[in-house]
């Protein structure tokens, strides 16, 4: 999958992954974006790695995950398309961790 | 009257040309209403089909109900391969129907979004095999994999014209719930299109079912305003512009 490049290039095995999908076009994405970013520094930067993919660019990737409506953001399988509220974020990273430290137990 | 002809972009449905001048407008979008098992998915199918094979025309199928591997077995009983065209590059099929296992379970929606990334996916198989006809089948799921209507309608707006913009002809397929009389779940679907074909499968004694079709509108068109006979044949959907549906 081609993408930008991320926000930690280090050992990210047990980071959660944030994927973020936008697109040039797209009038709610730069907004969205900087909720996600905000939201990840709040977290601590070095528990995610951000990965944003620009449809635009990179429309295979949309068609890969079936991704219609943008901006959508994908945290551990699961998403939520329009700006975010920084709460959902939260209980989306709270329920990927949850899925994380169960598959490091396993 | 002026001289000025459309140009016209022939359906590949037997009989179906006769009643609307020959052939759909170029780059214009029309809309395939009907009830479940109408045969809304065969027409379109066929329209991209016989496209290929008949005008050398190729075709974009976006699915976004059923899977592509259900659609070419089916497809395949009206003699139509489409995995060998798909192969030779004339046509494609885009898979964006719910059986994709890689497509994120969406726990939440904001009225702040565009279909910004359906329009890039579509653009890029335009693109990629010079298609001249494109196939959005169906609108009515788009009802239930989003909440927010006014966004969607406006969006539908946008993208049949980025579409159609580039030449293409667009058909929209359309599913009208049981009990209603629209021609379909979002009230903007006659908007949308220039074009209106719905199809019938009405019961018209206690044992039998009849195929119809009709022309419900078909802007800069002169085109029949009767309900006309239609069946699915071993070859695909034909209509018989002679014959009144005997339901109408």
């Amino acid at each position: 999958m081609k993408t930008e490049p991320t926000e930690s290039e280090a050992d990210d095995s047990n980071m959660i992954e944030v994927v973020f999908f936008k697109s040039d076009s797209c009038a709610f994405c730069p907004r969205a974006e900087e909720v996600i970013r905000e939201t990840i520094n709040d977290f601590g930067l070095d528990t995610f790695k951000l990965v944003i993919i620009n449809v635009s660019e990179n429309p295979e990737a949309a068609e890969e995950y079936g991704i219609f409506a943008l901006p959508t953001v994908m945290i551990g399988g699961v998403s939520i398309t329009g700006i975010p509220e920084p709460e959902m974020l939260m209980k989306m990273v709270l329920g990927a961790k949850v899925m994380t430290k169960k598959k490091g137990e396993s | 009257m002026s001289d000025y002809t459309i140009e016209r972009v022939k359906t590949g449905i037997p009989g179906l040309d006769e009643l609307i001048e020959g052939g759909f407008p170029k780059g214009d979008t029309i809309l395939i209403a009907g009830k479940a098992g109408t045969g809304k998915s065969i027409l379109a199918t066929q329209f991209i089909y016989k496209g290929v094979t008949e005008y050398n025309e190729p075709g974009v199928f976006v699915t976004l109900e059923e899977s592509p591997i259900l659609i070419k077995r089916n497809m395949l009983r009206f003699g139509m391969d489409l995995e060998k065209l798909e192969k030779e590059g004339k046509i494609s099929i885009v898979d964006l129907s719910p059986s994709k296992e890689a497509t994120p379970a969406t726990i939440g929606e904001y009225p702040s979004f565009d279909l910004s990334g359906l329009q890039a996916i579509i653009m890029n198989h335009i693109k990629k095999i010079n298609a001249t006809r494109v196939v959005l089948d169906t609108l009515s799921i788009m009802a239930y994999k989003f909440r927010s209507r006014d966004i969607l309608r406006e969006e539908f707006f946008r993208l049949a014209a980025n579409i159609t913009r580039t030449g293409c002809t667009l058909l929209i397929t359309s599913e009208i719930p049981a009990q209603e009389t629209g021609l379909g779940v979002f009230d903007i679907e006659a908007f949308l299109a220039s074009g209106v074909i719905v199809l019938y499968n009405e019961k018209i004694s206690d044992t039998s079912r009849s195929r119809s079709i009709e022309v419900l509108k078909l802007r800069g068109s002169k085109h029949s305003s009767r309900i006309h006979s239609m069946r699915i044949t071993d070859e695909g959907i034909r209509v018989w512009p002679g014959e009144i549906s005997p339901g109408s």
